[in-house]
């Protein structure tokens, strides 16, 4: 059964169209790849099934419910969470209260419970020392606390936008367990990713776009030598 | 360390409270002004941690004395009541106006609200009838009768009132959501919060505080007018206080409005007139060397030795 399910997605900004006609499904507890050139409207996908765009044109489905005019924090209530590209730490609070507001108000607890679901969380992803000041975190850590934020909010649904992103290879390494160990947890995980490695080794499926457009679809072997899919790599050979 | 702190704060609190028994009256009156501004600036801090800037607050607080003066004139109702019904009016009418202007953000919403003193005054200058147009109206007696000891009583328990507020702020759940908001209203949104429910209650909530310091001001004074009840002074020196003292905090206003109000008493004596001058130096110094503030600026040495 689909866990969601966008029906000809169509993403104006002004005469751009950033998502065109996208039609994709995540299938319950499988593990999509989000894959295509720098450009092609991966995050904008995103973005559009979290909220935070809504579509010009098109459906979107979760749990067969149509949540296409909803705004973001409900979509998030409802089991959508969500990491971002650019990681987006929120200063003033400390490692353990970052993870906190998405229990607080994703899932709807009580300060208590919130503070001790977010601790879960965070011994969950391996991150020592919750009470920390987050400026004191490395690359990794803070990839991680966004990774624990979005968890707190209990997600069914879990977007990881390039999680991976400047990360050297034992850290790469350490955060495909990670992600292994979530979609054990039993969560559909919906991974953007530049590091072909990563998908190859995570993704049970992936979803190739370009311009806006899903150009190619199936397992991770199948696409990487679609010849559209190179072509839209490498460019064409002169 | 709870019990002590708590033991510390109703330590202060008694002190406070039994001040008029040994102090004079011009003491109670200085003590009235600071009071009255500290919960201004406390109301102006508690908008700000969501990150949004308000010039509004001469409006909100004009809007809760007239509703004040007029209720209790015209209804017959007891002061204190119509002081309350003031500060409910200037919540209700800031939730209109919320639900109305709050998709704006930073200098654009700012604009807004410092339209809406100057949209007040214009009003009420041109409802002579109900409001007594440009003489204002005046009450037959002051509040109390005059009696600086209970009129003392009414502004400190307005600042305790904002104090609480402010501190249920700082403490629950609106924490989280309102530094979300200012970090990041995308992050906020993403988080499953409400962005634009909790900006609504909180403009709603702080318009409240300033409706009842106008009242409170309204009823202890005698009076009100247009220029007098919607002066600028209502908007800029509670904004002076909180920046001196130090934003995102309850102790910043508090320590800002004791401080610039003891300051600008002394001044008035010195150089008359010429206190805002002294006024606006200082402010700009805060803002130069420490724009933390001096609770900010404190709290973070005292966290530097304390982690040594």
């Amino acid at each position: 059964m689909a866990v969601l399910k966008t029906e000809n997605i169509v993403r104006h900004f002004g005469g751009l169209a950033a998502l065109n006609r996208v039609s994709v499904e995540f299938r319950e507890n499988e593990i999509l790849g989000i894959i295509g050139p720098n450009g092609a409207g991966k995050t904008t996908f995103i973005n559009v099934i979290a909220g935070i765009y809504l579509p010009t044109e098109g459906k979107i489905f979760f749990e067969g419910q149509d949540i296409s005019a909803l705004p973001a924090h409900q979509r998030c209530r409802m089991g959508i969470g969500r990491t971002f590209q650019l990681v987006r730490p929120l200063p003033g609070l400390s490692l353990v209260e970052n993870v906190m507001v998405g229990s607080l108000f994703g899932k709807g607890l009580g300060q208590r419970e919130a503070r001790k679901k977010a601790e879960e969380w965070c011994e969950f992803l391996a991150l020592s020392d919750c009470n920390r000041d987050i400026t004191r975190m490395t690359a990794l850590e803070v990839k991680k606390m966004e990774i624990a934020h979005a968890l707190a909010t209990q997600p069914k649904l879990l977007f990881l936008d390039e999680v991976m992103a400047g990360l050297n290879g034992d850290e790469t390494m350490e955060m495909i367990d990670l992600v292994r160990k979530i979609h054990r947890r039993g969560i559909t995980i919906g991974i953007v990713e530049h590091v072909m490695r990563v998908i190859r080794e995570l993704t049970d499926r992936c979803v190739v776009l370009d311009w806006g457009e899903v150009i190619a679809e199936g397992p991770y072997e199948m696409v990487s030598s679609d010849p559209k899919v190179v072509t839209a790599y490498l460019g064409e050979e002169a | 360390m709870r019990n002590s702190r708590t033991l510390l704060y109703i330590l202060i609190l008694a002190v406070l409270f039994t001040l008029p028994f040994y102090t004079g009256v011009y003491l109670l009156n200085v003590m009235d002004i600071i009071l009255i501004y500290m919960a201004l600036a406390l109301s102006w801090d508690m908008l700000l941690r969501s990150g949004q800037i308000s010039f509004g607050m001469a409006g909100l607080f004009g809007v809760g004395g007239y509703a004040a003066v007029l209720l209790h004139l015209n209804a017959g109702l007891n002061p204190l009541v119509s002081i309350v019904l003031g500060s409910l009016i200037a919540g209700a009418l800031a939730w209109l106006i919320g639900v109305a202007v709050l998709q704006l953000r930073g200098m654009y919403f700012a604009i807004v609200t410092l339209a809406l003193a100057e949209i007040f005054r214009v009003i009420v200058r041109n409802l002579p009838d109900l409001t007594g147009g440009p003489e204002g109206t005046v009450l037959p007696s002051a509040i109390f009768s005059g009696n600086s000891t209970k009129t003392y009583w009414l502004t400190l328990s307005v600042a305790v009132v904002s104090i609480i507020a402010s501190e249920i702020f700082r403490r629950t759940r609106i924490h989280f959501a309102l530094t979300s908001i200012r970090n990041d209203e995308i992050v906020a949104k993403s988080s499953g919060i409400d962005v634009f429910k909790y900006l609504v209650f909180i403009f709603m909530v702080t318009s409240a505080i300033q409706g009842l310091t106008g009242g409170a001001y309204a009823h202890i004074y005698g009076f009100v007018s247009p220029e007098g009840s919607f002066s600028v002074d209502f908007t800029l020196l509670p904004i002076a206080m909180a920046l001196l003292g130090g934003m995102h905090s309850t102790w910043g206003p508090v320590v800002g409005a004791v401080l610039l109000g003891v300051v600008s008493e002394f001044l008035k004596l010195q150089i008359p007139y010429g206190h805002l001058l002294v006024y606006g130096l200082i402010i700009v110094i805060t803002i130069l060397f420490f724009p933390q503030g001096i609770v900010g600026t404190l709290g973070q040495r005292f966290r530097k030795y304390g982690s040594r």
